[in-house]
């Protein structure tokens, strides 16, 4: 039967109410799921509270455990290293924080319709991470499951995979439809690594992927994982049907991407705060540049020489342009006119242009070169009439600028 | 060449003394000025509200302002019915603001049927929030609203000024980011209630049950206030597309200015036929004895080539001036920065004519026109009223000219200007019921918000339909509730626009280096009007269809130059599937149900400008569109010895003549409803008529029909009977080929059918 046809026949049993405004019932736990045993059976224990009941699975990793390259103790190191340096960096964790690494699994993808049903927490206690899983009993359950995650509790910081625009909203989201029972949610300190891992690795890797992240920068790779867009049907087949074995395999999904959280921090605080080089020019340029934004120009500048001394002039290209644009920033412009020198042949686009600029600016401003002034200013003029990068519009308007400046030089040099 | 300024009374002076032009006014009718009635301020007003309204110098409101807020203030929802520029908007803004200013939590949300209407009077809410001095927030919310702000404007926005299409997607599937204002809302203003009709009336129906139950939900009991332009039913509109009951107010006590009504048929150029000359030209003349004059005018059209085709014709006007503006077109598939430079031109009086299809209806703020031509009847007696009402908005005389079609209804209209000026108009139908609307927002709300087993949704019992949500597989029931759970994101399948969701995208690929998108299209338009090789104009420029990819929905064009037009068909077929009511007479039978319908595009005809000769034809290759949708439909036994090309020819005459008298009875478009003949229909092997609702699932429209048909079969034969052609004509029974009988047999099958019911 078509939709329609199917459509037609419920139109018949379409009924109307006679307004009845009850009031909204007092709160009654909702009833268990069926299936609570058979989902124990699996593996998962049940756990009760004021408002219902949930599941929980809860795992035990000693401290030398290793995941890919890293043995998770040496989270300890990475926050001793960020202690011992005196920058103020926004992925820097303090001895006194409650770390977190929290990650969520989704019927959806957006809207208040999406359901949160897994929440992975891992944490550090004494002697060793433990890792905390909570599963939505059933949708009538969720306070229950909300409650247990003991975000209304304690003030933590919250390490994140795209958590900040992603599982954090959605969190609130759900606390927000459950407010009339359930404390009110803290705000805690959140740290996204998706956001880190693309300031680090931009033009270095094509996907920021965990599982790509994982493979490329962190030595583990998964086998007979799940991919994370069937979660959704899974989750959805498991209520339906009462059959939680595929969940248990969204869990060790979920479980992964916790551990490779950790293994991610390290990594990441290793690459910012260490001299090394195991990495390609591009990221400790990257790095580099992110330390220049922060406005850590020392920091910036020793990792951005760094990569001028270990590298050849074409793989640090970018480094010299921004090691320039650091030095012109502390007015020391012969060194800066000679990296943007340096840097010219190995940059393109944007930044060739905006070297040229600078070198022009340089020469006529504080140098009073006008001839080099001049010569960068034409080299200028030919790079956008010749580069398809700018758009049309961009690039007419582009040369009417560059030809003011021109004039200007032109007739200075006149005058001189 | 006489081209000095005059004004409106002047040229009327000239106008009566003007043999030529008056043999074609069949009336002239003069609306005497009316003068403004005052209340005085409400005592309780906020005295930065006295002072703003002082700045602008008001100081008393129009009686109808006053009856607003007093009903406001005691907690009533109203529909206020207001002419066009009498200030309606101080309907809503005084309440809103005056309870903001008594408590600064509260929150109002402005609905507007379009964006351009709410940027508009965003414009003039902030004038009036400056002149008061005081921090009121308000905001559109749309898709321009930049991503930085949004967040803003969801916490702290006291006003928030969106479109139906924005709630629906962009804000209650995402409540929970609103929750300061879902907690705190007073006001829901819904601007142009008059629009919410039809299909998109019945979704906005269901989005505004959505957003009660999601107040609800957060403890919030809003009021509503709509205004609306002359309808017979607001209240009744109200009442239906909110789930509320309203107050109504529709005594103006605004002032107007002298309005001059000319009714003007086109002289017949063809007696036996009763051919008259084309009512595009006589507007193109008229217009440009406007345009000469220096009078700022509006012209309509009721399609998009009609307005196209004027614009061509009239900026002939102006083609040996450089660079000269002053005449422009303006309609739907235009996009928006085109549409704002056009508003901003008239108002700025760049633009001295405009041509226009019922787009510019609405309150968009084109500031003061001095005249407007209806080319053609508009098609209800409210519409009529909105395009009239453009000219003179500011108490001046204002001049409005109607020129007929030879279309059965228009020459109604010009012969009974009575009809016009005096009678009331019609209703505006939604139906909330459509099983396919209702399904479709049944689906939103299940997943903005958990049904419990006793729950209903509006006025609706909804729980054997969430049962059938759930072997759709898209809800789950739990011990006492149902949930959605499904990774799907319905809000987004689900446009309130047009049944057939997706729009065809128009691109000119006459510079193969720059292709560029020039507008869209609804589908079912596109069937007739984006075919391969049809003539698709666009701001008085032709291109030519080179490509029209179905699949992907994009029509690729190209610029050309030729002195045609294109014209395509229809072929339909029609079958029944349920019948819901019936009533029965010896001969005839009439009935009302749901229908299901092909509709196949067949050939188009390529038409020479000017002459309308016909000069070429060729075959459409698009798939047929299935619908199912409502029907009334009335089988007859046939009248003995009559062949079966003679009943086909008087059925497709007497379908002609009632599809055009049904606008008559119900505020819809000739498009909303259509009649077709069948000699033989499928169901019953009898000779048949249907009048079917033309949007997928039925509006309502055909319903009223089963309980209209007769005063519309009366009024039809009356109609055909004066017709003074002989043997049929397109002011009648349509153009007949031959020297037949058919307008004897038309009245015959008409009367046939009517005297069986009375």
């Amino acid at each position: 039967m078509s939709y329609e046809n199917k459509m037609m026949q419920l139109k018949q049993m379409l009924g109307k109410t006679v307004d009845k405004q009850s009031e909204k019932p007092m709160f009654k736990k909702p009833d268990k799921p069926e299936y609570l045993h058979r989902w124990e059976k699996a593996g998962l224990a049940i756990v009760e509270n004021d408002f219902g009941v949930l599941f929980k699975r809860e795992v035990e990793y000693p401290m030398d455990y290793v995941h890919g390259d890293f043995p998770l103790s040496m989270f300890f190191d990475a926050l001793t290293k960020w202690q011992g340096t005196n920058i103020e960096h926004p992925y820097s964790i303090g001895y006194d924080e409650q770390v977190v690494f929290f990650d969520t699994e989704t019927t959806g993808l957006k809207g208040v319709g999406t359901n949160i049903f897994l929440i992975g927490l891992l944490e550090a206690q004494s002697d060793a991470f433990v890792l905390t899983q909570y599963v939505l009993a059933d949708p009538a359950n969720e306070a229950a499951f909300l409650f247990e995650s003991k975000f209304w509790q304690q003030k933590k910081t919250v390490i994140t995979y795209n958590g900040k625009s992603f599982d954090w909203p959605q969190l609130e989201t759900r606390w927000t439809l459950n407010q009339h029972l359930l404390p009110k949610l803290k705000t805690h300190r959140q740290i996204d690594l998706l956001h880190s891992s693309k300031r680090i690795w931009k033009n270095n890797l094509e996907r920021m992927k965990l599982t790509q992240v994982e493979e490329e920068k962190l030595g583990f790779k998964r086998s007979g994982d799940i991919p994370g867009f069937l979660a959704p049907i899974i989750y959805t087949d498991a209520v339906k049907s009462g059959n939680p074995e595929s969940l248990m395999k969204v869990l060790f999904h979920n479980e992964w991407d916790l551990l490779s959280l950790i293994s991610l921090y390290i990594h990441s605080t290793n690459l910012l705060l260490e001299g090394k080089t195991d990495e390609a020019a591009t990221t400790y340029t990257n790095i580099g540049k992110w330390f220049g934004d922060l406005k850590h120009t020392q920091q910036s500048d020793n990792v951005l020489l760094n990569v001028t001394k270990s590298f050849n002039d074409e793989e640090a290209g970018l480094a010299y342009y921004y090691l320039a644009i650091n030095q012109k920033r502390n007015k020391q412009f012969e060194h800066a006119a000679n990296s943007f020198e340096k840097a010219i042949p190995h940059i393109n686009n944007r930044e060739k242009l905006k070297a040229f600029e600078q070198l022009a600016i340089i020469y006529e401003h504080y140098d009073c070169q006008y001839d080099k002034a001049l010569a960068y200013t034409m080299e200028g003029i030919e790079y956008i009439s010749t580069s398809h990068f700018f758009k049309k519009e961009q690039q007419q308007k582009k040369i009417a600028e560059w030809t003011k400046r021109l004039k200007r030089i032109e007739s200075k040099l006149q005058r001189k | 060449m006489f081209s000095k300024k005059r004004t409106i009374d002047e040229l009327l002076n000239e106008w009566m003394y003007d043999e030529e032009l008056k043999q074609n006014i069949i009336h002239w009718q003069t609306l005497d000025a009316k003068p403004a009635r005052f209340a005085t301020l409400p005592d309780q007003l906020h005295p930065s509200i006295v002072k703003a309204l002082q700045a602008r110098g008001i100081e008393q409101l129009y009686t109808h302002q006053r009856q607003a807020f007093d009903y406001a203030s005691t907690g009533r929802s109203f529909t206020a019915v207001t002419p066009t520029a009498s200030g309606k908007s101080l309907c809503y803004h005084l309440p809103v603001l005056q309870k903001i200013l008594e408590d600064k939590s509260s929150r109002a949300i402005y609905l507007f049927p379009t964006k351009a209407l709410a940027q508009d009077q965003k414009t003039d809410l902030n004038d009036l929030i400056e002149l008061m001095g005081e921090e009121i927030l308000s905001y559109t919310y749309d898709g321009d609203t930049a991503p930085a702000i949004r967040q803003k404007v969801r916490k702290a926005g006291h006003i928030i000024m969106t479109n139906p299409d924005m709630l629906h997607s962009g804000i209650l599937p995402h409540h929970t980011k609103w929750v300061s204002l879902f907690e705190n809302l007073k006001y829901i203003v819904i601007d142009e209630l008059h629009t919410y009709k039809g299909v998109f009336g019945s979704h906005v129906a269901h989005v505004l049950r959505r957003l009660k139950r999601i107040c609800a939900f957060y403890g919030s009991d809003p009021i509503f206030i709509c205004t609306s332009a002359t309808i017979k039913n607001p209240k009744e509109l109200a009442e239906k597309l909110t789930n509320t009951t309203h107050e109504l107010i529709s005594d103006s006590g605004a002032p107007v200015g002298k309005k001059t009504f000319l009714f003007y048929n086109p002289p017949i150029v063809h007696p036996t036929f009763g051919v008259r000359r084309s009512s595009i030209l006589e507007v193109r003349d008229l217009a440009t004895r406007l345009y000469e004059a220096g009078i700022q005018s509006i012209v309509f059209a009721k399609s998009r080539v009609r307005v196209e085709m004027l614009v061509t014709y009239l900026k002939s006007l102006t083609k040996n001036k450089i660079q000269d503006d002053s005449i422009q077109g303006y309609r739907g598939g235009y996009l928006p920065t085109e549409r704002r430079a056009i508003e901003k031109g008239l108002r700025n009086g760049q633009i001295q004519i405009v041509v226009s299809t019922n787009a510019l209806e609405l309150g968009v703020d084109i500031g003061q026109l001095q005249a407007c031509i209806m080319t053609g009847y508009p098609g209800n007696i409210a519409s009529a009223w909105q395009q009239a009402g453009r000219a003179g908005r500011r108490q001046d005389s204002s001049l409005i000219i109607y020129v007929a079609n030879s279309t059965a209804l228009d020459q109604y209209v010009v012969n009974h200007p009575q009809y016009l000026l005096g009678s009331t108009p019609e209703e505006a139908l939604i139906n909330p019921e459509n099983i396919l609307i209702l399904m479709d927002h049944l689906k939103c709300a299940a997943f903005e918000l958990p049904f419990s087993m006793t729950d209903s949704y509006g006025e609706f019992d909804i729980q054997q339909l969430l049962e059938f949500l759930q072997e759709e597989g898209v809800v789950i029931k739990t011990s006492s509730q149902w949930y959605w759970m499904s990774d799907r994101f319905p809000a987004h399948e689900i446009s309130l626009r047009s049944a057939s969701q997706e729009n065809v995208v128009i691109i000119d690929q006459s510079i193969p280096a720059g292709t560029k998108v020039i507008g869209e299209m609804d589908t079912y338009s596109a069937m007739t009007l984006l075919h391969e090789e049809a003539i698709y104009l666009h701001q008085g420029t032709q291109f030519q269809v080179e490509k029209l990819d179905w699949e992907e929905k994009k029509a690729y064009v190209r610029e050309v130059d030729v002195d045609y037009f294109t014209d395509a068909n229809l072929a339909v077929e029609l079958k029944v599937l349920n019948e819901d009511k019936k009533a029965e007479y010896k001969a005839a039978s009439v009935s009302y149900g749901d229908i299901s319908l092909l509709a196949i595009p067949t050939i188009f005809k390529k038409i020479k400008f000017q002459s309308h000769e016909n000069i070429g034809s060729g075959k459409i290759h698009i798939p047929p569109l299935e619908m199912h949708t409502n029907a009334t439909w009335t089988s007859f036994e046939l009248p003995e010895n009559w062949s079966e090309e003679m009943l086909t020819s008087a059925l497709t005459g007497a379908a002609y003549a009632i599809s055009s008298f049904i606008p008559l009875y119900i505020q819809c478009d000739r498009s909303d409803l259509s009649v077709v003949p069948q000699v033989k229909a499928v169901h019953n092997n009898k000779p048949t008529l249907f009048i079917y609702d033309s949007y997928p699932g039925g509006i309502g429209l055909s319903e009223r029909v089963y309980d209209l048909l007769v005063p519309i079969l009366e009024k039809t034969i009356q109609h055909v009977n004066n017709c003074p052609c002989q043997t049929g004509c397109p002011s009648c029974i349509g153009a007949q080929d031959s020297l037949s009988e058919s307008k004897h047999k038309v009245i015959k099958v008409l009367s046939i059918l009517l005297s069986e019911m009375m």
